[in-house]
């Protein structure tokens, strides 16, 4: 590979690439607002100028291709004083709001004020008065004050959403962003621009003023929102979850996600119908009890009836570890009657993120066991089996079957005995005899396998009554660490909920003491030591970006 | 044990002590009958001068808007992490407002790292150093304690001006 | 006089006496806060009363009111009885103590001492050595390595400063040629008190007496750096007041023992001759006595809040190399005097 100069550093590249890119593969971070690695080049802030040797004047590092032999200085004196004047310049009209601004601790533009900055202005005059608070669409808010007109978000819609909304609008210092003539900005992907903005020119509306960032811990975690399994970052402060951020996976959803996935996939973790405590129905009501007595209750019950009268209802919300453990716990009571729904919205996809299947791990639950057996039901035969009055007793894991349609809700109070794993209450819950509060998917370890065979990792973000961030090793934040039980900061919810696996092998081991697990690694490993598709994995292997599974051709065609 | 040599010995009278402590005697006699420090606090109370730091307040403008921001920048900088801010949208031009904003004062040090680091002036030390709660939760001041008028801390205010930076 | 006469005499004045030591233990305790507040430009105790004059009852309220802890590592018997101990020795050594001469009351006579007894200074170097069993006991039965330091210490002092503090009084018998308090006093009539007589007799006694009642700057057993509490840093509540009491009361005997022993006692100096009437006389004389002792209780505090405390090694160096000598100086000056003077 030819090979440039950076800093007196070697630096290898291939053919086409710009300096900017060659060096930050080499790991030489040169400053940049504009240019963005997914993004087409555009050019115009100028903070990436570099002095390149016999070169009659400074160039811009993001739109210049590195050349065998160039030499790049990004430390000379030259390029440090063009980066002084062009933050100096970029500052001109930018305002002195970072205690407003809730871009403050996770902006551009603040953290090269300080590390390029020169911390004084020469400009005496008033500065620019903008558009403040526009509503550019349904989630974003914009400020035109603020705004450093890099084009990074219209360049994002046009690009990767593929929707071309955003345009600039004026001349020279008069220049702000605006859609076009009786447009929103309302593609789905709209709010990747948030993310994006070097500055706090464009803003959340969900999250705006919520929350200051280095308040909160982040979790690595996946978005459960589609079959697609963005990775996100799971922000949370005082045990509620406040933001969802897309992470970094090329393999999976390059830097983005979509908005559904952003806004809709984490508000029921923090809702109020959250179940707390495990629900006995007594006299037609649901009534809070003991776990032991209801896994008591429940056992006893089960055995009431042949194995033919039962059926077990797994989950594609679920995480493999739930729905290997339901399915094993299936097998050992030799019933065959076990499936999961689906839940697809045809024709809502595109080719960018968004998939058909609306949830995170169909085909993982498929692949750990959650299919009929042999001349077992499906899930449609299960239902209709339940009218006919065949099936007697049903088993539900964090489905909520009774909305999906009205007669389905019917079938169920024909039942003799439903019992259902929930995190919300919901019309399931309602005609449930047993309630079982299990962890949403932001309270538990576990893996959700997406729709082409990745396997990816979930981490627990949010606390439940037994859990504790210092012991389970959880991502704290700096309130986190040093609060106590005294402050109120400290206070959040804490929901008494189980992972759906752990309820499961209580009750079996209670039962017939056939399975006995402590954590979701001991869960995962022996999916590992029986499905095929997992063999030798562990949660290290799987790590934080997933890894493909080695899927037979024949079900990966189907 | 050797015998360490002193910068100048002393002689047999100053080596038995008793003039010394003669002398010591009555300064401790005669400071009996010099007027007294005590105040007798709670009918005479102490007034501090500007540069005390008391129990931080917020700064309440004439509108009664208090100028706080909610940046969170005290609640970051506070040694102690006594200070929670929840900040919210208002339709007033500065945008933010802090929606429930609570010091600890179980927590609180009087370190005035608040007020330093607040770019708004809206925190400031204030000059009242009785703070009675009998339980944890009284312990945490509100913004109906915290919210004091402008009037009432221009002592601290110039203060500021005068040796802040 | 009849023997029941005797009793009843004995039973009322050692319940004068002991009311009045409670009181004046008490006060002393006031007194000291106040002297030690002034000394300081503070104001002292001036909330519970007039002038803060009741706060030695709200201060002996609260220690009663107080939890009574005994640690676990405790002997417990030891630990009950050692306060009890103190506060006994303290309050018996007044018997002997006269505060006045006699007086015609009633058409008796009687003498102002509980127990006019012959050998009454021997009785009190006698209690006075016992006094160290309370401390000693205190030190041990806590099971507390700063009350058994404390109360090592206590003791290794008294022994140390009662050789000095027996052979000042030595000087003090030789003059008055008696055992009885009564007779020591009467034995200064005039100018002649041993204060003036035997001056070394007096530093050394009244030094040692310091050292004896653990006042500062001898008070190395309870010295808060090095030891929190000392011997009573284990005692709380009711045990505890019993020590503190016992050291008030204990710093008023020494009062009353150097006022006997050198400043003449209830003497007032030729008042016979101005020709007063024998009750005014025995007043002004009780009156002299109190006015004495309350002046060395102020000269105890007024030294407590000038001089640091000794080193523990300065303290012994004190006691045998500087006192003891200084006792014996003086035991030749008294037996020169004798020679010479024939007094």
């Amino acid at each position: 590979m030819p090979i440039f100069i950076v800093d007196g550093h070697q630096v290898e590249f291939k053919p086409g690439q710009t300096i900017i890119e060659a060096s930050r593969n080499a790991g030489i971070s040169i400053p940049h607002f504009c240019w963005h690695p997914k993004l087409s080049i555009s050019g115009n802030c100028r903070i990436c100028l570099v002095e390149v040797e016999k070169m009659p004047k400074l160039v811009i590092a993001c739109s210049t291709y590195a050349s065998e032999g160039m030499v790049v200085h990004t430390k000379s004196e030259k390029t440090i004083d063009a980066r002084n004047a062009v933050m100096e310049f970029i500052l001109i009209n930018h305002p002195l709001d970072c205690p407003i601004c809730d871009e403050a601790g996770e902006c551009k533009l603040q953290e090269y004020a300080y590390s390029h900055g020169k911390g004084e202005s020469r400009f005496e005059e008033i500065k620019n008065r903008k558009e403040k608070r526009v509503q550019l669409g349904p989630h974003i808010k914009f400020d035109g004050e603020r705004c450093i007109s890099c084009s990074r978000c219209i360049r994002f819609s046009d690009e990767i959403a593929h929707a071309n909304q955003l345009t600039f609008r004026n001349r020279g210092d008069k220049v702000t962003v605006t859609t076009f003539p009786g447009e929103l900005f309302d593609n789905p992907y709209t709010l990747n621009t948030v993310d994006i903005c070097p500055v706090g020119a464009l803003t959340n509306n969900d999250f705006r003023f919520k929350s200051r960032v280095w308040e909160m811990s982040s979790t690595d975690s996946i978005c459960i929102g589609c079959s697609r399994g963005c990775n996100t970052e799971m922000w949370v402060r005082n045990n509620e979850i406040l933001r969802l951020t897309p992470r970094k996976n090329d393999e999976v959803n390059s830097a983005w996600m979509c908005d559904n996935g952003r806004l809709n996939t984490f508000k029921f973790v923090n809702a109020e119908n959250r179940i707390d405590g495990t629900y006995l129905r007594f006299n037609g009501f649901l009534k809070k009890a003991e776990l032991s007595s209801a896994i008591n209750f429940t056992a006893k019950k089960i055995k009431e009836f042949k194995s033919n009268e039962i059926a077990f209802i797994g989950s594609a919300y679920a995480t493999c570890e739930d729905n290997f453990v339901l399915a094993k716990f299936a097998k050992s009571l030799g019933v065959q009657n076990i499936d999961f729904p689906k839940h697809i919205a045809l024709g809502d996809c595109d080719d960018i993120l968004i998939m058909e299947d609306k949830t995170p791990n169909s085909f993982g639950a498929e692949l750990v066991g959650v299919k009929p057996i042999n001349n077992g039901n499906s899930f449609e035969s299960i239902i209709t089996n339940i009218e006919s009055g065949k099936i007697k007793a049903l088993y539900i894991i964090d489905e909520d079957i009774a909305s999906i349609s009205d007669k389905y809700e019917k079938n169920l109070t024909k039942l003799d005995l439903l019992v259902v794993h929930s995190s919300n209450e919901n019309k399931t819950t309602a005609l449930a005899d047993v309630v079982f509060p299990s962890s949403t998917y932001a309270e538990k370890n576990g893996t959700f396998v997406n729709f082409n065979g990745r396997i990816q990792r979930i981490k627990p973000a949010v606390t439940t009554e037994e859990m504790d961030r210092a012991l389970d090793g959880m991502n704290m934040s700096r309130w986190d660490k040093f609060g106590t039980k005294f402050d109120r900061w400290m206070q959040g919810r804490r929901v008494d909920a189980k992972s759906s696996w752990n309820i499961l092998s209580m009750l079996s081991l209670h039962l017939n003491g056939k399975m006995k697990y402590d954590m979701a690694e001991e869960v995962f490993a022996d999916i590992a030591s029986s499905i095929e598709e997992f063999k030798g994995l562990d949660y290290d292997m799987v790590g934080s970006k997933g890894i493909n599974l080695k899927i037979k051709e024949s079900i990966k065609v189907k | 044990m050797s015998v360490k040599k002193r910068k100048k010995d002393l002689n047999f009278f100053e080596k038995i002590y008793i003039v010394e402590i003669a002398k010591g005697m009555m300064l401790t006699l005669r400071n009996m009958f010099r007027p007294k420090f005590t105040m007798e606090y709670p009918e005479v109370k102490f007034e501090p001068p500007s540069s005390y730091r008391g129990r931080p307040v917020l700064v309440q403008e004439k509108n009664n808007v208090e100028r706080c921001v909610a940046c969170g920048l005290c609640s970051r900088v506070c040694p102690a992490l006594a200070i929670e801010v929840q900040a919210n949208e208002t339709e007033l031009e500065k945008e933010r407002y802090p929606e429930k904003f609570e010091i600890n004062m179980l927590r609180c040090i009087f370190c005035g790292f608040c007020e330093e680091v607040c770019p708004e002036e809206a925190i400031v030390m204030s000059k009242d150093y009785e703070l009675v709660f009998s339980n944890r939760n009284d312990a945490i001041y509100g913004k109906d304690k915290l919210l004091v008028q402008v009037e009432q801390l221009s002592d601290r205010l110039d203060y500021l001006r005068k040796f802040k930076q | 006089m009849s023997l029941l006469e005797t009793v009843i005499f004995a039973v009322i004045k050692m319940l004068v006496i002991v009311v009045v030591m409670f009181l004046t233990v008490a006060y002393s305790v006031y007194f000291e806060r106040k002297i030690s507040a002034w000394a300081q430009n503070r104001m002292g105790p001036n909330r519970v009363g007039y002038r803060g004059l009741l706060q030695p009852f709200a201060d002996v309220f609260k220690l009663l009111v107080k939890e009574d802890i005994v640690p676990d590592a405790a002997h417990k018997p030891l630990h009950t009885l050692a306060p009890f101990i103190a506060l006994f020795v303290a309050f018996a050594t007044y018997a002997v103590v006269p505060f006045g001469p006699s007086i015609n009351l009633f058409g008796y006579d009687v003498k102002l001492v509980v127990a006019d007894v012959n050998i009454g200074i021997l009785y009190v170097l006698a209690l006075t050595s016992l006094g160290v069993y309370g401390i000693t006991f205190a030190g041990w039965s806590s099971g507390s390595k700063y009350s058994l330091m404390g109360g090592i210490r206590s003791s290794a002092q008294m022994i140390s400063y009662e050789v000095s503090m027996g052979f000042s009084i030595a000087g003090v018998l030789l003059l008055s040629e008696s055992l009885r308090p009564i007779e020591i006093v009467n034995a200064q009539y005039g100018w002649m008190w041993n204060a003036v007589l035997q001056p070394i007799g007096f530093i050394t006694f009244v030094v040692s007496a310091f050292a004896e009642t653990n006042r500062l700057p001898f008070d190395l057993p309870e010295a808060e750096p090095e030891l929190v509490g000392g011997y009573h840093t284990e005692y709380s509540s009711f045990k505890f007041a019993a020590f503190f009491l016992a050291e008030y009361a204990n710093m008023i005997i020494a009062s009353c023992l150097i006022v006997t022993l050198y400043l003449g006692g209830w003497q007032i100096p030729y008042i016979d001759k101005l020709g007063l009437g024998e009750t005014l006389t025995v007043i002004l004389q009780v009156g002299a006595f109190i006015f004495k002792v309350v002046f060395m209780l102020f000269f105890f505090i007024w030294v407590r809040w000038s001089i640091p405390r000794f080193r523990y090694d300065q303290l012994m160096n004190i006691g045998w190399k500087v006192m003891f000598p200084l006792s014996l100086v003086n035991i030749l000056w008294v037996a020169v005097l004798i020679m010479i003077f024939n007094l």
